[in-house]
């Protein structure tokens, strides 16, 4: 077992116990979490599911694929941190990992 | 007429033209009512129906396409997990990505994952534009046409021939096949007669190409796809590759069409809404939205509970049938305020439901969006003005619009227009 924090652009945080194996979206919308869409379900077309991870968190994860940076820079978001929440996997390692959300999801 | 109580949403027709008041009594009674027709819990609540989009561990996709018929097995236990399992045999409306439950439903969703790249997309949005140049000119001289047979549905299968790699010397061969099939999803009237199955064809088609291309590699799209791997870095078998693309095709045909028409629909009931978005295309993506809100194509999902569970109040033993009713999810009005109204600048459109979420989600959304959007560009840049066709529609007041008739689709069966060609 282990936690995840994620905190809404308004300081609003929600702390989970979050299941290995499962990406951090699905962490996030099977426990209701509000603030992550994940339109396409995790499949990488829609970038509704992004989140901010700070620099240090980032070294405990792979770095993004060409096609996760594609999909970020298409969502025109360029805040510092951004990763597609759907493609990074929940491990034992990440465990008290936390996580920052958009205000919103949709570009438009 | 009958009753609401009394209704047979699955057989009765009285309900195509406007199924809304049939959803808000379901609504009145509750996010999740037991229907008293075979079994079926109806959901319309916004949230509970997300609920249950995103979680496939307890809500098996085994009756997608089977909709509300009597399960071919007795659920017993309380976990019917095996029981779903060992009940698929080989009828193709228990073997396909979207009746699927994982591990199976993963393997394939990688496939197509894999297929819709970002690239993979972009170079199909930049085929989108000239494909609509090319048929808008041939119909934009006439002044008037059928908009779903004379456009939105020959577009919508070159999208998805051009996005599997169908070279275009073929395209004309893939137009034809669709033209003279009719409605499938869900139909009242009955099951269509199997030889006018279009798919039974298409899936010919792509035999020979996945084939050709295996034994003689190309630098083309099809090649790619012939050569597709699993994640593990195994070759893809032919029958995955080959059904996949035939269900895209099967996919993404009338949901897109009919959106398209939708679209065109309030823009002909509403001229100064037309106006409106010709003269700021900044505001068609938001249109597309709240089109996909009001009038998504497809009106109900269905699942199976598969372990004793409660939702909105009412409880549901193993094997019990869900029907989500995203047409009335999507008019949740603890959801979207005066959910009835179409407010094109509404700022939660897109929060609508009509893609489907969680695993299951619409994987040709970013496709349909741009469809959307390139048809509605082209349209905008080559006419000054679209109408109604009043000789086919009626006058303001009385239109006549026919719906197909379905409980799984929503849209019009035609949409006759006139236009004026820009000078
Ligand atoms: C406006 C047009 C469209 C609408 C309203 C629509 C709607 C949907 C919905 C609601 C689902 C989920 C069904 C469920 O959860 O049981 C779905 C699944 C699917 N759609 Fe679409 N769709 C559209 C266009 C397309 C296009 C253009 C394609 C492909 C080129 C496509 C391919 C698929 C596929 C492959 C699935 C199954 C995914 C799976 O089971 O994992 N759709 N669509
Ligand atoms: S859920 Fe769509 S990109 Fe992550």
């Amino acid at each position: 077992m282990a936690t995840i924090t994620f905190i809404e652009s308004d300081g609003t945080a929600h702390a989970i116990e979050a299941k290995c194996g499962w990406s951090i979206m699905e962490n996030a919308t099977k426990n209701g979490v509000p603030g992550i869409v994940a339109e396409c379900g995790g499949s990488q077309t829609c970038g509704t599911c992004r989140i901010y991870v700070s620099a240090e968190w980032q070294t405990k994860m792979d770095s993004p694929t060409a096609d996760e940076v594609s999909i970020i820079e298409f969502a025109e978001d360029r805040t510092p941190g951004a990763r597609l929440s759907c493609q990074i996997e929940m491990k034992e390692h990440l465990d008290g990992l936390i996580v920052r959300m958009p205000e919103k999801q949709y570009s438009m | 007429m009958q009753s609401f109580e009394e209704i047979d949403f699955f057989s009765d027709n009285s309900l195509t033209y406007d199924p809304q008041p049939y959803f808000e009594y379901l609504r009145s009674k509750g996010p999740a009512v037991r229907l008293p027709q075979r079994g079926v819990v109806a959901v319309t609540g916004y949230d509970e129906g997300l609920a249950i989009f995103r979680n496939e561990e307890r809500y098996s996709s085994y009756n997608a396409a089977y909709g509300p018929n009597p399960l071919p097995f007795e659920p017993v236990g309380d976990d019917i997990t095996d029981q779903i399992a060992s009940n698929r045999g080989d009828r193709s409306t228990f073997n396909m990505i979207s009746t699927y439950d994982p591990p199976d439903h993963t393997r394939l969703r990688l496939l197509l994952k894999g297929l819709l790249t970002p690239k993979r997309l972009l170079e199909n949005e930049q085929f989108m534009w000239r494909l609509a140049d090319g048929m808008i000119d041939e119909f934009i001289g006439q002044g008037s046409m059928e908009f779903i047979s004379g456009f939105a549905g020959p577009f919508a299968t070159l999208v998805v021939a051009d996005l599997l790699g169908v070279p275009e010397e073929d395209h004309k061969k893939f137009r034809r096949i669709f033209t003279e099939a009719g409605m499938r999803l869900g139909s009242i009237d009955g099951v269509p007669p199997q030889e006018s199955n279009p798919l039974t064809r298409i899936t010919g088609h792509f035999y020979e190409y996945i084939e050709d291309r295996r034994k003689n590699p190309r630098k083309d799209v099809m090649t790619d796809l012939a050569l597709t791997k699993y994640p593990d870095g195994s070759l893809a078998s032919v029958d995955d590759i080959v059904n996949l693309s035939a269900f895209l095709f099967a996919a993404g045909q009338e949901t897109t069409v009919r959106v398209m028409a939708a679209m065109l629909m309030f823009l002909c009931e509403d001229p100064a809404l037309q106006a409106r978005l010709r003269a700021e295309r900044s505001l068609i993506p938001n249109f597309i939205e709240e089109t996909l809100r009001m009038e998504g194509t497809v009106k109900t999902g269905f699942r199976l509970n598969k372990v004793q569970t409660e939702i909105g109040g009412v409880e549901l033993d193993p094997g019990t049938p869900l029907m989500l009713v995203i047409s009335a999810m999507n008019r949740d009005p603890a959801k979207f305020e005066s959910p009835h109204e179409f407010r094109p600048d509404r700022s939660n459109a897109r929060e609508h439901l009509a893609f489907g979420r969680g695993i299951h989600a619409c994987i040709g959304a970013p496709l349909a969006r741009a469809e959307l959007k390139v048809t509605l560009e082209r349209m905008f840049d080559q006419t000054s003005d679209i109408r109604f066709d009043e000789a086919k529609h009626g006058p303001a007041g009385s239109r006549k619009l026919d719906y197909v008739p379905s409980y799984q689709a929503r849209g019009l069966a035609e949409l006759h227009i006139v236009h004026d060609a820009k000078a």
